[in-house]
């Protein structure tokens, strides 16, 4: 061999060296590093565990709090984002003196006035209309037919304002409530418990001695029950019929009596709810305060209760966002616990692959070559990882909302979001082990046994 | 082609390398010379910690001299730094291992492209070379076995073929048959005859006196100097 042709052979050489990072390379890197891995199945199984756990836990733990966010805004959504509700509630202290008290029990006077409803009416700008109700617990009798149901004395807008649809017939009239008129409108429940063959509409009903004309039927769905539950004035919402309010108060009165455990417990409530609609969404916050204002000077005790749905839904919102943190939190302590696995088996991989790492070095290997191959393994195994971590995080929250029966949303970021992290993890715990096999003495490494 | 009638491929020129152990500094290689010939087969003795191993590892590049220069081919090794001296090794040596040295995931096949790969060759190419090499050390029916699979001749067998195919200037062999029973070992000495009759040149750390009977160039070294150089 002449030293020209050597030169050629050398340049020939060189001239391949302009191709290192190609695909190709990359291809067969990858596949050494899939071997390394595979020959040790278990080990690498185990060592991905913790990536597993945390991007499952990431995606799982995302759908559940967005699943209940979504719900939880439905909710306060149903009850009228522009709404502010008002509710008569039984102060404690006055329940304590009437029970103290000997002889006929004292009417308890509590809860919200007409007066109330026409000072927020008249001063508080901004508010379009006021839909005051009584509600009243009754026997309600078809025939032989009855039920213990809310009797809700209200206006005409009581349906729009709280997206509450008819399922047949019509709501009352403005007619029907000047004129005291005895027409009764049926929930979805009631009609079925009292009707259970016949169509209600146009048939009576009897409410104590008093016989009224069913009008319409309401539908079940679409009545939020949520507002009531937490004012704590009433049962199961869904089961109420509706007359007008001019009617429940002079049929009914405004007292009421009931047989309680220690003998007879009457009260006074002259308005059992208000629905107040705000114009603006915008300033339904500010007009909560003003009411709220208002009650307080106008009220000695506490009787009350106000409810701002938008309050409630910003205030899920901020949960919302805590429970993510929270859950990012642990989701990131698992992915930092997956990744200090993923260093340490890959550290050890080092150690026990010293020798190759020196023979490759003697065949040619630079400091990157070894690099890349570490890295790339250590990027595979959280990958791997990443990717059962996804599927497992994907069926996860299949599996509580078909067990639990819990609203769960899998937005397609949480996945990738998570699945990303992963593969970054494998890069940042990959490199140092990578760095301390390429910064072996090939000689020391050949010698390793 | 045999005798002394290549170009130089390699020389040594007053080579010293020194290890620091701790406080104190120790001399292994007090100056050594040497010019290696294309085509050449070289045997290199010498008792043990005569410098031999350490001579093998600056000639081989895994280790640079502390003092002198060391030219392979035309390049000068002792300013290269870490990337330069592995695109050498890869490109321009061959490395027989005592202990043969494969990696035991990969088949005779894999192992044999191996510095191919880092030379940045395609894959059909390192294919078809890796074939071909199998084929004349005699594997080709292995060529999908793994390391393990194979005695210790046909292992050092894959390891000629390896260090064959990126075509180097120089074959370095440590202890080639330091391992094997004495039919294995007779037939790798016979394909290293076989390489050094088809014009490859061969380098080789031994305590045999069967193998340095074979080479056209015994060096012996004593205490890191050259003691004896001689062509029979």
């Amino acid at each position: 061999m002449s030293d020209l042709s050597l030169e050629a052979s050398l340049a020939n050489q060189r001239g391949r060296q302009q191709s290192r990072f190609n695909l190709l390379r990359f291809k067969k890197i990858t596949q050494v590093g899939i071997k390394s891995i595979y020959s040790h199945g278990l080990r690498s199984l185990l060592t991905v565990l913790g990536i597993v756990i945390g991007v499952a836990a990431v995606i799982a733990m995302l759908a559940v709090s967005e699943g209940a966010s979504f719900e939880a805004q439905q909710q306060f959504r149903d009850l009228g984002a522009s709404n502010i509700l008002l509710k008569s509630v039984k102060p404690a202290e006055v329940e304590e003196t009437s029970r103290q008290g000997f002889g006929p029990p004292q009417a308890i006077v509590y809860g919200l006035t007409n007066a109330d409803i026409r000072t927020i009416q008249d001063t508080i700008p901004g508010v379009n209309n006021v839909i005051a109700s009584r509600i009243v617990k009754k026997n309600v009798w078809n025939l032989g037919l009855n039920m213990n149901t809310d009797v809700v004395g209200t206006t005409i807008d009581y349906p729009i304002s709280r997206n509450y649809n008819l399922r047949s017939g019509r709501f009352f009239t403005q007619t029907e409530v000047r004129d005291h008129a005895n027409v009764v409108v049926l929930s979805d429940e009631v009609a079925s418990v009292l009707f259970p063959i016949d169509n209600p509409l146009g048939k009576t009903i009897r409410i104590d001695s008093d016989y009224y004309n069913v009008v319409g039927i309401m539908e079940s769905e679409g009545f939020s029950n949520l507002g009531q539950n937490q004012a704590g004035s009433s049962n199961a919402a869904p089961s109420r019929i509706f007359i007008p309010i001019t009617s429940s108060r002079s049929r009914f009165g405004e007292t009421t009596t009931r047989q309680t455990a220690g003998g007879m417990e009457s009260e006074t409530v002259e308005l059992h709810e208000a629905i107040i609609q705000v114009e603006d969404q915008e300033t339904v916050i500010q007009v909560g305060e003003v009411i709220e204002q208002i009650l307080e000077r106008r009220h000695r005790d506490v009787d009350y209760a106000i409810e701002v749905p938008l309050a409630l839904l910003r205030q899920a919102e901020q949960s919302a966002l805590r429970d993510q943190i929270v859950a990012g939190a642990i989701a990131g302590i698992s992915l930092l616990v997956g990744g200090i696995g993923i260093m340490n088996i890959m550290l050890a991989s080092v150690t026990e692959r010293t020798r190759e790492i020196g023979i490759r070095r003697a065949l040619g290997a630079k400091k990157r070559d070894i690099i890349t191959q570490f890295l790339i393994e250590a990027v595979i195994l959280s990958g791997v990882g990443g990717l059962i971590g996804v599927v497992l995080g994907v069926t996860i929250p299949f599996f509580i909302s078909l067990f639990w029966g819990m609203t769960t949303i899998v937005t397609p970021v949480a996945p990738i979001l998570a699945f990303s992290i992963s593969a970054l993890i494998g890069v940042i715990f990959g490199i140092y082990p990578s760095m301390r096999a390429a910064d072996m003495d090939p000689v020391e490494a050949l010698r390793h046994e | 082609m045999g005798g002394s009638s290549g170009n130089t491929v390699a020389r040594l020129q007053d080579i010293r390398k020194s290890y620091d152990m701790g406080t104190m500094s120790v001399e292994v290689l007090h100056g050594i010379s040497l010019d290696f010939e294309s085509g050449d087969y070289i045997t290199i003795m010498g008792p043990s910690g005569c410098g031999k191993s350490t001579l093998m590892n600056i000639l081989g590049c895994l280790d640079q001299p502390t003092t002198g220069t060391y030219f392979l081919g035309d390049e000068d090794t002792s300013q290269m730094n870490d990337d330069d001296l592995s695109q050498i090794r890869g490109a321009r040596l061959g490395f027989i291992f005592q202990s043969y040295n494969l990696i035991q995931q990969l088949n005779v096949l894999e192992n044999i492209e191996m510095p191919l790969f880092y030379q940045g060759y395609g894959e059909s190419e390192s294919h078809e070379i890796a074939l071909q090499l199998a084929e004349r050390v005699g594997l080709a029916d292995r060529v999908d076995h793994k390391p393990f699979e194979l005695s210790g001749g046909q292992q050092q067998r894959v390891a000629i073929a390896r260090a064959l195919s990126v075509d180097p200037l120089i074959i370095l062999a440590d202890e080639p048959t330091g391992n094997l029973d004495s039919k294995s070992g007779a037939e790798i000495l016979n394909l290293f005859d076989e390489l050094h009759s088809q014009g490859k040149t061969l380098i080789m750390v031994t305590h045999s006196d069967e193998l340095a009977e074979r080479s056209s160039r015994r060096i012996r070294l004593h205490d890191g100097l050259v003691e004896s150089d001689e062509r029979p």
